[in-house]
């Protein structure tokens, strides 16, 4: 029935049912889907990208780097600056001493992840990345970028399983490698 | 005592908005100064207890006449910040003739035997007593009225209605 | 029990009427005759303004809701402080006048603006013997002052020396002068029924009988209450009717070259006069403060929340009117139709209940069926190009 003001009021309906259900229907369902940061997050999908951090098996001595320098010249704003490590001796050891990122350059890019060849630098999930200034906390240095393989494992689970599946094969390949030789040689 | 100190600082304040209105050089000044006098004699009604008429004033005049006058300034073009000069040479020869005509008309006011009785200071017109005076002693003058209303009502919408576009060839 | 109910119900008056009669042993009579019109000024003087700060956080609360979106939430416990926070940032705000202004009269405009809507509070009966002053004029007061309202929104506008200011207080002050009529009108058939003018005696006329006395259950009171409350929306220039300040159309219209707290004294007398307009159709139409158990300011206090909430839902609801249909209905449809409003009244007062009915039912739907057929918008017909076969 088309009779005049018919259509004014069926839009107050539906204005009130929307009011009424948002206090007790789901977000998915027609709730309010607000995500009231920052006590709630949303969780983030997996291949979200913010920043690097370092890979490190165990503890934070084994860290997976050897400060090879591929990522700082692939960088495209140019924002790590390593520093390969120097033993007793002098000769360099296959370890960073300095690795620092400018997080006021870093455009979240991901070209360092996909060129590692050793799969120590990863994107992470962080944002809440804050500084007073620019110039000197911003830059954000080996330690703060340091993170454990099981944090990996975590934000990144399908990844993590590929890259530990691949360093267990490599693994077991190198130690069969050693092994018949061995065996050959006993004989 | 202080009513009549009140009344007449009211009075004052009129006489002062009604010169605005005649003085000032920026015609929506004078809109404006004619609003307040307008509702500064709706208080003097209060005052003399005719609170009805002091509603009605404030209604029609301040907001319909002052709304009408404006609207009159408004749609004329270029009237922002323009100053209008609202006195010539010949001020100070009107001035005096002003003065005179108001000394005459004080004369005759105050000559005049108003019919102002006991009974009608005391008189208290509810508005019941109005409705049935228009609607019963004065319902032919209130008639008369409304059909002059109309008259200008249409009157109006005739002058302002626009011609009939010309045939297309 | 019905002792202490009464004692709640006439808290306010009581208290009023006790500090007077302390004062009285010690003062002059005139004395407390003008502490009693101050004790009066001084709490409409803190009502109005808070009732508008927290007004515009039910709006925006609800509006949330209607919108699926938690409204303020963040300054204190459900957004109650930030109607403070808001004050706060008005007062601090730094007070724009554009330099080829007319300072006095933009600056004036404001404070105009506010004292009609303040002085209206001084006729709502907020409760049984609550009204502040029981003018025997009342709703007339009321009419007249809500009708000077619209000399401050010229000022606003001509002050700017703004386009589109001009625009807006052009439209403005011709919606309000056009929905003035029909809500005037809208109010005759109340003021004929209960032979008064004055707002208590309104609400005493609609006594008795549960709430049945109302006068919206009436013929002629539901079409009055609509009328009226359609006109009221568009006084206080709410949505579907602000296209005054319509913020995607005139930049905010008459308060464009506004900022700060003369925004704010703006803002203000708009949320009042929603109030006070609220507050007048729940006296006229809704019984006022009549109801059972509760004390009569609470009966107020909720008829006029769940109409201001009304009035919320509509600003959720609605797009904008155009301008030219908004001048249309009000004058081609609200105004003969509140002109009917007032026959049905009379035929009310000269019939009985049930032919009266009929006969108002009779009467409206031949005369609603003659103006929707008569206000029709023009469709233009349907263009043929060459090339559609």
């Amino acid at each position: 029935m088309n009779i005049f003001g018919s259509g004014v009021f069926q839009g107050m309906m539906v204005t009130l049912k929307n009011f009424l259900t948002s206090y007790f229907r789901k977000p998915d369902e027609g709730g309010i889907f607000t995500v009231q940061y920052p006590e709630e997050r949303e969780k983030a999908i997996e291949n979200f990208r913010n920043f690097p951090f370092l890979v490190y098996d165990g503890s934070p001595e084994q860290i997976r780097c050897v400060a090879c320098g591929i990522c700082e010249r692939e960088c495209p704003p140019k924002c790590i600056h390593i520093e390969m490590a120097l033993d007793v001796v002098g000769k360099p050891a296959r370890k960073p001493t300095v690795f620092d990122i400018d997080y006021g350059l870093c455009m979240n890019c991901g070209i360092c992840e996909e060129v590692c060849p050793f799969d120590s630098i990863f994107m992470d999930h962080a944002f809440e990345v804050t500084a007073p200034e620019r110039q000197i906390s911003l830059v954000r240095p080996k330690k703060a970028l340091l993170k454990s393989n099981e944090y990996f494992q975590k934000i990144r689970p399908t990844l993590a399983a590929v890259i530990d599946q691949k360093r267990k094969t490599a693994e077991e390949k190198k130690k069969a490698a050693i092994q018949p030789p061995a065996t050959s040689e006993s004989k | 005592m202080a009513a009549k100190f009140g009344t007449y600082a009211v009075m004052a304040v009129i006489l002062i908005f009604a010169l605005g209105v005649v003085t000032l050089r920026n015609i929506f000044h004078c809109a404006l100064c004619l609003a307040a006098a307008l509702i500064g004699t709706a208080v003097l009604y209060v005052a003399f207890r005719a609170e009805y008429l002091a509603a009605i004033q404030i209604l029609l005049y301040v907001g319909a006449v002052v709304t009408l006058i404006i609207f009159a300034i408004m749609l004329t073009e270029h009237l922002a910040g323009k100053t209008v000069r609202q006195n010539n040479s010949q001020s100070p020869l009107a001035i005096a003739g002003l003065l005179g005509f108001v000394a005459l008309l004080t004369v005759v006011i105050l000559k005049t035997p108003w019919p102002v009785t006991q009974t009608a200071l005391k008189a208290k017109v509810s508005v019941m007593a109005l409705g049935e005076a228009l609607m019963g002693t004065y319902v032919f003058p209130f008639e008369v009225i409304s059909i002059i209303l109309i008259a200008a009502l249409i009157g109006t919408v005739v002058i302002a209605k626009k011609d009939a576009p010309e045939e297309r060839l | 029990m019905t002792k202490i109910l009464e004692f709640i119900d006439s808290i306010f008056v009581a208290a009023k009427a006790w500090i007077l009669c302390l004062l009285g042993h010690f003062l002059p009579a005139w004395i407390v005759v003008l502490v009693s019109i101050t004790i009066s000024g001084v709490v409409i003087l803190c009502l109005g303004p808070v009732i508008m700060m927290y007004l515009t956080l039910l709006e925006r609360k609800l509006i949330g809701r209607i919108q699926n979106r938690y409204g303020p939430n963040r300054v204190g416990i459900w957004g109650l402080l930030q109607p403070i926070a808001d004050g706060i940032k008005m007062f601090t705000k730094e007070d724009i006048v554009p330099a080829n202004a007319d300072k006095v009269i933009h600056l004036l405009a404001p404070i105009a603006i506010v004292v009609p809507a303040l002085m209206i509070f001084l006729v709502v009966p907020f409760g049984k013997g609550m009204t502040t002053v029981n003018l025997n004029i009342g709703l007339l007061y009321f009419i007249a002052v809500s009708s000077i309202t619209i000399l401050p929104i010229f000022m606003g506008s001509w002050a700017s020396r703004n386009k589109y200011s001009l625009l807006g207080g052009m439209r403005t002050a011709a919606q309000m002068i056009s929905y003035e009529i029909p809500m005037t009108l809208a109010v005759v058939p109340a003021i004929m029924m209960s032979q008064s003018l004055a707002t208590n005696a309104i609400v005493l006329a609609q006594a008795g009988g549960h709430g049945l006395n109302w006068f919206i259950f009436t013929p002629w009171g539901i079409v009055g209450f609509i009328i009226f409350f359609l006109c009221a929306t568009a006084e206080c220039n709410r949505p579907p009717f602000d296209l005054p300040e319509a913020e995607s159309e005139l930049v905010a219209g008459f308060h464009t070259e506004y900022s700060g707290m003369k925004f704010a004294l703006f803002y203000m007398a708009e949320y009042m006069n929603a109030f006070t307009l609220c507050g007048i159709a729940a006296t006229l139409f809704l019984g006022g403060w009549q109801g059972p158990f509760l004390p009569s300011w609470l009966w107020f206090f909720g008829k006029t929340f769940i109409l201001i909430c009304v009035m919320i839902w509509f600003r959720g609801t609605f797009p904008r009117f155009r301008v030219d249909h908004l001048m249309a209905f009000a004058w081609k449809f609200l105004l003969p139709l509140t002109l009917i409003n007032i026959l049905l009244t009379a035929l009310w007062q000269f019939t009985s209940n049930l032919a009266a009915w009929c006969g108002s039912i009779l009467v409206l739907g031949i005369s609603l069926w003659t103006l929707v057929k008569l206000n029709r918008t023009f469709v233009p017909e349907k263009r043929h190009y060459p090339l559609e076969s």
